[in-house]
């Protein structure tokens, strides 16, 4: 039954990206940026989906420090993992944009900087989890370690709030100039990601399941 | 003899030309989204396999060992 749930939202995730690029494709161009500026239907649910996958990344680490139960653990490191991709390629989207509009591949201002140092610590964790054997000593410092780098999020959220950066204001809130029928064709991108988000989340929680099992059928080889 | 044709048709290439540039990074900024997604894609499918090979192996294991 999971299995066809996570076929469905991938299907219609496809279907929904399929119609939706060929919607983007028509739109008019934008009149300081060319068509460059179609990249923010990509950038920007990519970010979105990277902050949701660190949120829940978040509440299974305090889950797992809280019950002890490694399904959280399972949950906090499957999510992990999908939002570093959404993150890897929102700083390369985003890097390639910056390349066309502003002329640089990169600055080092408050948003990208906080990004960066979030890809780093989100990969740190994934790095740190190898580096330990034990299962429950790994995932207690592991959820440690998701909750510190969570510190973080936050400051790439605001970080264009707080300080004068090169990244754009937003245009989508705080009387942001982007036009209602173009947020309709963002918000359905945003959409098929996020499926696309909990389809790559649930078959990486599966993974970790079959890990699981993997150590306990090890263990009974050795008790044998 | 009309002087401003050669500088309409200048203004229709430079914009040619810029078109072109902003497509060319639109689609860099396109293709690299999509193969990062489709490697990361293509990693969990291999590791699933691995998995379920060595599910496979140390259950056939464990029975040759309780024969």
């Amino acid at each position: 039954m999971r299995d066809k749930i996570l076929f469905v939202f991938g299907v219609v995730a496809m279907g929904i990206l399929a119609w939706n690029v060929n919607a983007i494709a028509r739109l008019p161009e934008e009149t300081q940026q060319g068509v460059t500026f179609k990249i923010i239907f990509f950038h920007v649910p990519m970010w979105m989906c990277a902050t949701m996958a660190a949120t829940v990344a978040l509440l299974a680490s305090v889950g797992f420090l809280v019950t002890k139960n490694f399904k959280f653990d399972a949950a906090a490191v499957a999510s992990t993992e999908v939002g570093l991709a959404f993150t890897t390629i929102g700083l390369v989207t985003g890097s390639i944009w910056g390349r066309q509009i502003w002329g640089i591949w990169w600055t080092w201002d408050a948003r990208l900087t906080s990004a960066l140092v979030c890809w780093i610590l989100y990969a740190g964790y994934l790095m740190l989890r190898k580096a330990i054997e034990e299962p429950t000593q790994r995932a207690t410092f592991a959820a440690v370690f998701s909750i510190f780098a969570f510190i973080d999020v936050p400051i790439v959220v605001f970080s264009i709030k707080w300080w004068r950066t090169q990244h754009p204001q937003p245009v989508f809130w705080s009387g942001g100039s982007f036009p209602p029928d173009w947020t309709h064709h963002l918000m359905w991108n945003m959409l098929a990601m996020l499926l696309l988000g909990i389809v790559m989340t649930a078959v990486r929680l599966r993974q970790e399941e079959a890990q699981r099992e993997i150590d306990s059928l090890r263990r009974m080889a050795h008790a044998l | 003899m009309d002087l401003t044709a050669p500088l309409f048709l200048a203004q229709i290439v430079s914009d040619e030309v810029r078109l072109q540039h902003e497509y060319e990074y639109l689609s860099y900024g396109l293709t690299a989204a999509w193969v990062i997604l489709a490697v990361y894609v293509l990693l969990m499918v291999s590791r699933e396999r691995k998995l379920k090979n060595e599910i496979g192996r140390l259950r056939a294991m464990l029975e040759d060992r309780r024969k």
